[in-house]
């Protein structure tokens, strides 16, 4: 095929050789090949493409990232994060071997041991408990072990750890802050695990609990899902619906072209949110009803990017020839119209999938479209707006998160700009 | 007089006013653009309202069902449908809603206080007004300065620096970051309060005249209202006025970048013009030209932000309105809100098109 440019080169001193190469090849070929041509960068495509897929993968898979479910409550509630939840712990001497509860054990019929516990604190009932159930889980084991510690009450947590000291009881059980506070006075004794066998650092929550106590990070990972999905299957629904739509108000051209711009022009001028807020309310709460919603936004951009381009590749040469020679329409519309829309379809596709992540945040802000039991950013932000005095952390992560998929998929959509549209790469 | 009428008389007065002028003293080109600008918005607002119609009264769901909740019995279901005219035929319906959007007749909320919706439309109309517009002034400063300068020192770390600034705001959810600034400057620092349009015991003192508070208060001379409704008025100002900047900073680059390419400005800079007044002087002028057309498309972002800047600060305006009316289930307040919505959508974009062919005298049809 011969090159015929309608427009020439406005510098005619630059090498334009990959003007002409860069028509004959496809998508893949053409990011590939970019930077040989025509020196585009493309480490803002990789940089927002590793995000992408990072995003992606945690979208396909957030068990694997996130330490709790989104639904459980695992804590205390309102924990910021780093900080340690209010766990009791076992305290023993400092040359004592027993480190957890389960060191405890004493064999059938021997004296079992002392535990001394703060009289009127719900700790020595979670102590009970907790031996109860390791016994029931020794029991039956060859080494006929046992555990039914004696507990002693004592009346302060100064006397109830000085009874460790002085061996009138083999291990304290104390709440770990509790025990930071006058470790000092205490030099021979020493922190031993929890009650449940964790160390008394372990169970802080990175990124704090929310007001009901469900872990702030695991709900932020499961909420990329949500965003994913919302953000995927809308655009994917308008692209479908508004490319063919572009394409043949563009081909076909005359009344159903000038009918079909206005009311798309119509609907791309009116304010999307406010339209998706009309079409959630009416549909009532669920993921379908968001997608649905969200989908009719953006089926404009796709229609009105795709007609512009129709239109002018209708009036290449190449088109003319093949009409010429008699090609069917549809045939001319898939084999040289349709392969030059795509460049653009990917750019505004992937600017859309952060427009609609965007929105549906916005939505389930505002309490629409999504059921306030679903792990979703914008629901937990909602959450957090009640709690903004007191627990900063449960507005901060989601609306970062928001911020960095948005930032990523419109990179993205940048970066490809670039590279198909060398002439705005000075820009 | 309502407040409404009188604000729809401040900003429709001059606005036909201008039209006329513009239409009388304009050449036969500007005039038969204008004519055919408005024959175009009509069928743009029929659309809208057609659209309004097909999503609240077509899409399935039973608005009467879910005001009245489970307590609604069947005989005051019928009875509330009959008096709505939702047992008409579709197309009795779709007229009768043409009409009253004309008249602008919204009928009284279907829940609550079963107030005349035009009654609290005058209440939360101004309030929109008097966040929208010190908003959009601040998305305008920033955004055509920060463009200008970028342009003017291309390639420097300012211009990188505003360059990532306007992807990032592009990227930033609007309620998140008036979340951010109500924590930093209204939890941790304490400076500024984070709901509300006014002290609520400094705003019994307000007169009510147009329901623009600062504008009642200033013209009524009570300084410490007008200063409670500055205070209320900066987060939502600048979270609102933020988010609208990045685009402006973009596109003003991006023109002026374009217009410091052409040849008349080389030739001026051949004659010796300073650099700053190049740019400031003689760039800008032609690169605003495209920046107006972008005012008008950013009119949904704007009303669509303004939506949820308002539920951040809980702000009375339209868009909580919108929102309070949604989660009542009163579909009469909803659809009119959103007519009304839609009726400003036309028409801003009708005034930002006049403007910017009288601006640009090369657009003509």
């Amino acid at each position: 095929m011969t090159e015929i440019k309608q427009h020439p080169p406005e510098t005619p001193a630059e090498d334009t050789s990959w003007e002409a190469e860069i028509q004959r090849v496809g998508f893949i070929r053409r990011i590939l090949m970019a930077r040989r041509w025509y020196g585009a960068d493309w480490w803002f495509v990789s940089i927002s493409a590793v995000m992408v897929v990072g995003f992606i993968v945690v979208a396909l898979f957030p068990g694997l990232f996130a330490p709790y479910s989104p639904d459980a409550l695992v804590g205390p509630r309102f924990l910021a994060p780093g900080q340690h939840p209010e766990i009791p712990i076992l305290i023993v001497p400092q040359d004592s071997s027993i480190t957890s509860l389960k060191d405890m054990a004493a064999p059938e019929g021997q004296i079992q041991p002392s535990i001394a516990v703060v009289q009127g604190v719900p700790t020595a009932g979670a102590l009970n408990e907790q031996a109860q159930a390791i016994d029931n889980q020794i029991k039956n084991e060859p080494e006929g072990l046992r555990l039914r510690p004696r507990i002693e009450r004592f009346t302060s947590l100064e006397e109830t750890l000085q009874a460790v000291v002085d061996g009138k009881a083999q291990a304290a059980v104390v709440q770990s802050t509790e025990f930071e506070r006058v470790s000092a006075q205490f030099p021979t004794l020493r922190e031993g695990t929890s009650i449940t066998g964790q160390t008394a650092t372990a169970g802080g929550f990175i990124l704090g609990t929310n007001d009901i106590g469900q872990d702030v990070l695991s709900r932020l990972l499961w909420g990329t899902r949500v965003a994913i999905i919302i953000g995927f299957s809308a655009s994917i629904v308008a692209l479908v619906l508004g490319v063919p739509l572009g394409l043949l108000a563009g081909f076909i051209g005359g009344s159903f072209d000038r009918l079909l711009s206005l009311v798309m022009d119509s609907l791309y001028a009116f304010p999307g949110l406010i339209l998706a807020i009309a079409i959630t309310a009416v549909l009532g709460p669920s993921i379908l009803n968001v997608i649905v919603a969200i989908s009719v936004l953006y089926i404009p951009t796709y229609y009105r990017i795709v007609r512009g381009q129709t239109l002018s590749v209708k009036e290449e040469i190449y088109v003319e020839a093949a009409q010429s020679i008699g090609a069917r329409s549809l045939e001319i519309l898939r084999l040289y119209i349709f392969p030059n829309v795509i460049p653009s379809v990917a750019i505004i596709f992937s600017v859309n999938v952060a427009d609609a992540i965007l929105t549906g945040a916005g939505l389930s802000f505002l309490g629409l479209g999504l059921p306030p039991t679903i792990a979703d950013w914008g629901i937990d932000l909602a959450r957090g707006q009640r709690f903004i005095q007191t627990a900063w952390w449960m507005i901060t992560f989601p609306g970062l998160a928001i911020m960095l998929i948005v930032l990523a998929f419109s990179m993205m959509g940048e970066g490809l700009t670039e590279i198909f549209n060398p002439k705005l790469r000075e820009r | 007089m309502s407040p409404i009428t009188l604000i729809a008389l401040i900003v429709g007065i001059p606005a036909i006013l201008l039209l006329v002028y513009i239409f009388v003293r304009g050449s036969t080109g500007l005039r038969r653009y204008i004519l055919t600008r408005i024959g175009l918005t009509l069928p743009m607002v029929f659309i809208l309202a057609t659209l309004v119609f097909f999503v609240l009264r077509v899409l399935p769901g039973d608005p009467v069902r879910s005001a009245l909740g489970p307590k609604g019995t069947p005989e005051m279901i019928a009875r509330i449908r009959t008096q709505l005219g939702l047992n008409d035929p579709m197309i009795v319906q779709y007229g009768r809603f043409l009409g009253d959007m004309v008249t602008l007749h919204f009928g009284n909320s279907l829940t609550g206080g079963h107030r005349p919706i035009i009654d609290e439309m005058s209440e939360r109309f101004p309030a929109t007004l008097e966040l929208v517009i010190p908003a959009s002034i601040l998305a305008l400063v920033v955004g055509i300065y920060g463009g200008t300068l970028a342009a003017a020192r291309r390639k420097k770390t300012l211009d990188y620096s505003l360059r990532i600034y306007s992807v990032v705001i592009y990227s930033l959810p609007i309620f998140w970051l008036g979340l951010m600034l109500q924590l930093l400057f209204g939890v941790q620092l304490n400076w500024l309060p984070i709901s509300g349009r006014i002290d609520p015991v400094i705003g019994t003192t307000i007169k009510h005249i147009t329901n623009l508070y600062a504008v009642d208060a200033l013209i009524t001379g009570n300084w410490p209202a007008f200063l409670s409704v500055a205070q209320h008025l900066i987060l939502p100002t600048f979270t609102l006025g933020l988010i609208l900047s990045g685009v402006f900073v973009r596109m003003t680059r991006i023109n002026v970048i374009e217009t410091l390419q052409a040849d008349y400005i080389s030739a001026a800079r051949a004659r010796g013009i300073r650099e700053h007044v190049l740019v400031y002087g003689h760039a800008l002028k032609n690169a605003m030209i495209p920046v107006i057309t972008l005012i008008g498309l950013q009119v949904a972002i704007l009303l669509a932000g303004a939506v949820l800047t308002e539920t951040v600060f809980s702000w009375p305006g339209m868009g909580s309105y919108l929102v309070e009316r949604i989660s009542a289930r009163d579909y009469t307040a909803v659809q009119s809100v959103i007519t009304v919505f839609a009726l400003l959508v036309a028409l801003i974009s009708l005034a930002v098109d006049v403007i910017y062919s009288m601006v640009d005298p090369r657009v003509r049809y």
